[in-house]
């Protein structure tokens, strides 16, 4: 049966959020390294 | 400042901008999912986690693949520099592993009814997970860098061994996970609009896998140039 499509969007957000924040921590630590003499 | 001091900083340089295109084409992979792909009619909105965990589970494969490729390589050349980038992509793919098990169970979640079950292809996966842990507890414990590296090639070896088959385990097990959707032997079973958006994401997640590996291989080389042993 089709779903509510607004439904559990919550998941989503979070899927979204934690994937920026994973890779856009790493990134940035690799940016913080390179600038380290 | 020798050559190869010049040429570390210029990695380094251009790892950081082909990161930053990456992190810009995630931005616009966000987009393109949300405002520009369908909802699935059965799952509803979760389903569009998938263009995030599927990409990621690509990426990771692939840079434990390399992992594995430069290792056998380094076995057989001795060349430290494959050891230094089998290091760089085993790093790169642990970042890919942690984005692949967060955004899988908060998927499963509200799809399946559980976070996670310990089915074929979920617990073949954080093995795998666990595996290039070890090969990082193993870089760390061993100082002498020639024994390091070998010890280190080795279980990059197994972690290849193992790639295929976490891709293999869908059709080897039974198993709740989805079966294959374009790597398999018949036409991808997907819309061209959600395919277009999976292809998008799998190319923004290959440039940053390429960003991650240039830097960090760059600095680990500025670190061994510059006495230290490593730069993780």
């Amino acid at each position: 049966m089709p779903v509510d499509p607004t439904a559990n969007a919550g998941y989503l957000v979070a899927a979204y959020v934690v994937t920026a924040m994973i890779l856009g921590a790493y990134a940035l630590t690799l940016w913080r390294k390179s600038r380290e003499r | 400042m020798t050559s190869e001091t010049v040429g570390g900083h210029k990695v380094i340089r251009r790892g950081l901008v082909v990161t930053g295109l990456g992190l810009l084409g995630l931005a616009l992979v966000y987009v393109l999912a949300l405002q520009f792909t369908p909802v699935e009619r059965l799952q509803g909105l979760p389903q569009k986690i998938f263009y995030v965990h599927v990409p990621a589970a690509w990426s990771a494969l692939l840079a434990f693949s390399l992992v594995g490729i430069a290792s056998i390589l380094y076995l057989w050349l001795r060349d430290p520099r494959l050891d230094l980038f089998a290091e760089s992509a085993a790093e790169a793919g642990l970042v890919f592993s942690l984005v692949m098990l967060t955004t899988g169970p908060l998927w499963g979640k509200p799809v399946w009814g559980t976070w996670w079950t310990w089915d074929a292809r979920l617990t073949f996966t954080l093995i795998l997970f666990f595996l290039f842990l070890g090969y990082r507890a193993l870089r760390g414990a061993v100082s002498d860098p020639g024994e390091r590296a070998r010890f280190a090639a080795v279980v990059g070896i197994m972690g290849l061994v193992l790639v295929p088959f976490v891709h293999l385990t869908v059709y080897l097990f039974r198993t709740l996970h989805p079966q294959p959707i374009v790597l398999k032997p018949s036409e991808p079973s997907l819309p061209w609009e959600m395919l277009r958006t999976l292809f998008a994401s799998l190319a923004v997640h290959t440039i940053l896998l390429t960003g991650f590996v240039m830097t960090r291989y760059g600095l680990g080389k500025r670190a061994q140039l510059a006495g230290g042993d490593d730069a993780g």
